[in-house]
């Protein structure tokens, strides 16, 4: 696994990386980057999992880069002093917000949240932000009909039909999308607001009608849990 | 139907006077006179003696209560006769061995009760002018309860002198303002001066009145008059081009002063004509300045538009002495508006300069409780604790100090410079700890009576931090030099280190924002900020010039 740390105070920097090998018991490969600039860069030429960022939110560009690191593939979990900016920045969808100064059990909570693969919705994200050409595009989650798996990348499906490609995971996005998103298979979550009824077919195969008509397969796994949220 | 028996009398009635009287004149004493003034009455007698009859008939008197009073307007020292009956004398004529002791120019005679009766009278005045005789001017009289001809000139008075009496109060006021202002704005001396030219103007117009002025002497007040009126004249105008900002002024007052001479030249000798003419040339010129402001939108010059009108339309139906001192004071009051308008101005600057020291003092006590400076201080401080509490205490007495000194400074405008440094030293220190970087402190010349707005090189050094890349293993270093020149002074400090690449321009961040802020308000604008790359790092230079 490999975790970048972007922070420019050599101590909390030094920090950080103490507490991440502590809590990944050294398995893990840390990158360490002073600036911003030299952080953006690692990023393009190398696949992290966790991004650790300080990010002086209260500058113009904070946001920018905010959007920008949120549309990639792995996590991000933001360490910030501007405790105030955290709803804003969970609106851009981060995994998590840690305010400065902060201690090991906070940051292993941030972790815990990574490495979990259950659901811990905070509930704030409002926009995904989505790669395109060379801009970043930022999706309402109230858009989002479905998302469906595809490799690497995922699906968006909007309500107006359009699909948006994003770089995170099912899983990486599970995490981070609020309650009324259900995984409902491997490859798809859904917006309950768009589920219709539970259809079960020839063979024992599970679907799921939408509103619109269109068909979603249900996991053979998660079927129950799915006709318990329907009653 | 009564028309044509009123014509008829009235066409008898200027009949009659034609025969011997051509002036029909009514106040409380009606009554005919011959020409009212009369001219070439001193023919070319060599002693200079003269004598006029002047005929009329008093055909009616309203007050009886009063007596009956004669005012004679002339030059010279004469006795007044009524019906032959000496009334008075004004000066003493001049006789063979005793030189003429020379009568003022308006007198009032009372006329005996007996003698004023309704009918035909004639007044004969006695007397000489060994004076002046080239004047050629008339001798007119008057007719009117006596009473009436001493009060209506207190009744002037005391409304001329109220006027001036407003404008010398003005005037002082205007004149302790300038010299108590740190300003000392023109306009301000030039209102005051105006204010008192315009009260010795009403002041010497109505000294006739108690001042008894020998005949000879006549023309010295009307003289004065002229010249004050001159100077007002030029004065006016150009109050009001430097309240308004008037391009052109010396091209306007040129032109100005040129009018005026040549109205002077012109109508040399006229001096009522003189002066109103200066007046009008005054109006003119303010107008057309004023105008010009109104165009411009300039605040207060439609003010000054309608009272210029307005006093035109003042002097245009009533009688120059009066009207012109009403113009005046209309003029005036205009001005006195504008001047308020300018006291606002000058007064809402100031309160803005006040609201920006305080925003200033807010900014520099943010500087240390901002998050970004707070909350990272916090969390390497915790570090240090945990990891090593014994740097963890060094590290919290330098916090402590560097907040001590903020504290001590925060509501100062100018801090010797001795603080500064200590402030910054103090601040590297905190930051050595939280970059783990070594940081240099050098100084060059520096003069520790200088005195220097407070944080502003604390905020150049916390720029030199953030902008500067760590070095491999040597120190960051900061050498600030300061220099004396003729004419201003210079902070220089030098950050010497590798710059990071910055896609921002750093020239309008909020700390140079404060820097210049800061200047400004200690400085006017007599200093000059520069911050640029140089081949070691980066050079930042402050220049506060010496005032002039």
């Amino acid at each position: 696994m490999k975790i970048l740390i972007i922070e420019d105070e050599a101590r909390i920097a030094k920090r950080l990386e103490r507490m991440t090998r502590d809590f990944f018991d050294k398995e893990v490969q840390i990158l360490l980057c002073d600036s911003l600039e030299n952080g953006l860069n690692t990023i393009e030429t190398q696949t992290i999992d966790l991004l650790l960022l300080d990010l002086n939110l209260n500058g113009e560009d904070g946001f920018d880069v905010l959007q920008s690191v949120t549309a990639k593939s792995f996590q991000t979990i933001i360490i910030s002093a501007y405790t105030d900016k955290a709803i804003t920045a969970f609106n851009y969808g981060v995994l998590d917000f840690v305010p400065k100064p902060f201690d090991e059990t906070r940051l292993s909570q941030a972790f815990t949240r990574f490495t979990s693969s259950e659901k811990q919705p905070n509930g704030a994200i409002q926009f995904l932000a989505v790669k395109k050409a060379k801009t970043i595009k930022l999706i309402l989650i109230e858009e989002i009909k479905y998302i469906k798996g595809a490799g690497i990348y995922t699906e968006l499906h909007l309500t107006d039909g359009r699909i948006e490609l994003h770089d995170k995971s099912l899983e990486s996005l599970e995490k981070l999308l609020p309650s009324s998103f259900q995984r409902i298979h491997k490859s798809y979550i859904l917006c309950w607001h768009e589920a219709d009824k539970l259809v079960v077919e020839a063979g024992g195969r599970y679907n799921m009608l939408l509103k619109n008509g269109e068909l979603l397969p249900v996991g053979r796994s998660k079927y129950k849990e799915i006709r318990f949220r329907m009653i | 139907m009564y028309r044509l028996p009123f014509f008829i009398a009235f066409l008898l009635l200027l009949f009659t006077s034609c025969e011997q009287y051509s002036d029909y004149v009514k106040s409380d004493v009606t009554y005919y006179s011959n020409d009212e003034y009369l001219y070439d009455y001193l023919g070319n007698s060599k002693d200079a003696v003269f004598k006029v009859n002047l005929p009329l008939e008093l055909l009616k008197r309203e007050n009886i209560a009063t007596p009956l009073g004669l005012q004679v307007n002339g030059f010279g020292a004469f006795d007044v006769y009524w019906d032959g009956i000496f009334v008075g004398s004004n000066g003493k004529i001049a006789r063979s061995g005793q030189d003429e002791v020379p009568g003022t120019e308006m007198t009032y005679y009372q006329i005996p009760e007996n003698l004023a009766g309704i009918g035909k009278h004639v007044v004969t005045i006695n007397g000489t002018q060994t004076q002046l005789r080239e004047a050629n001017r008339g001798i007119s009289i008057k007719l009117e309860s006596f009473l009436s001809l001493h009060r209506a000139p207190l009744i002037v008075m005391s409304f001329m002198n109220l006027m001036a009496g407003a404008f010398l109060i003005a005037a002082i006021y205007y004149f302790f303002l300038y010299v108590n202002s740190m300003r000392k704005e023109t306009t301000v001396l030039l209102f005051g001066i105006i204010c008192l030219l315009f009260f010795c103007l009403l002041l010497i117009e109505y000294v006739k009145f108690y001042i008894d002025i020998p005949y000879p002497q006549y023309y010295t007040r009307l003289k004065i008059v002229g010249w004050l009126t001159f100077c007002i004249s030029i004065l006016v105008p150009w109050y009001f081009m430097l309240q308004f900002d008037f391009k052109k002024k010396k091209l306007f007052l040129f032109l100005l002063l040129l009018s005026l001479l040549a109205i002077y030249i012109i109508y040399y000798g006229h001096y009522d004509l003189t002066a109103i003419y200066f007046s009008y040339v005054m109006c003119l010129f303010s107008i057309i300045i004023a105008s010009n402001a109104t165009i411009r939108k300039v605040k207060g010059g439609l003010i000054v538009v309608t009272g210029l009108l307005a006093s035109i339309v003042v002097n245009y139906f009533v009688f120059f002495d009066f009207g012109l001192f009403v113009a005046f004071t209309i003029i005036v009051l205009s001005m006195l508006y504008l001047h308020t308008i300018r006291a606002k101005a000058i007064e809402e600057a100031h309160n803005a300069s006040l609201l920006l020291s305080s925003r200033l003092q807010l900014e520099l006590i943010k500087k240390n409780i901002q998050p970004h400076f707070l909350r990272n201080t916090l969390t390497s401080l915790i570090d240090w604790v945990e990891e090593s509490p014994q740097q963890g205490v060094v590290f919290i007495r330098a916090l402590a100090d560097e907040f001590d000194i903020m504290n001590s400074i925060a509501e100062e405008t100018l801090i010797p410079i001795r603080e500064e440094i200590a402030l910054c030293q103090k601040h590297l220190e905190v930051m050595s700890f939280r970059k783990e970087i070594c940081y240099d402190w050098e100084e060059k010349n520096i003069d520790d009576t200088e005195e220097i707005p407070p944080a502003i090189i604390h905020t150049i050094v916390e720029n030199g931090i953030t902008h500067s890349m760590t070095p491999k293993q040597d120190c960051i270093r900061f050498c600030l030099s300061f220099s004396k020149e003729t004419n201003y002074k210079e902070y220089a400090l030098l950050v010497i280190a590798a710059n990071r690449k910055s896609k921002k321009d750093k020239s309008n961040g909020t700390g140079f924002k404060y820097i210049k802020a800061r200047l400004n308000e200690s400085y006017g604008n007599n200093w000059h900020f520069d911050s640029v790359a140089v081949e070691d790092g980066w050079l930042t230079t402050i220049k506060i010039f010496d005032i002039k």
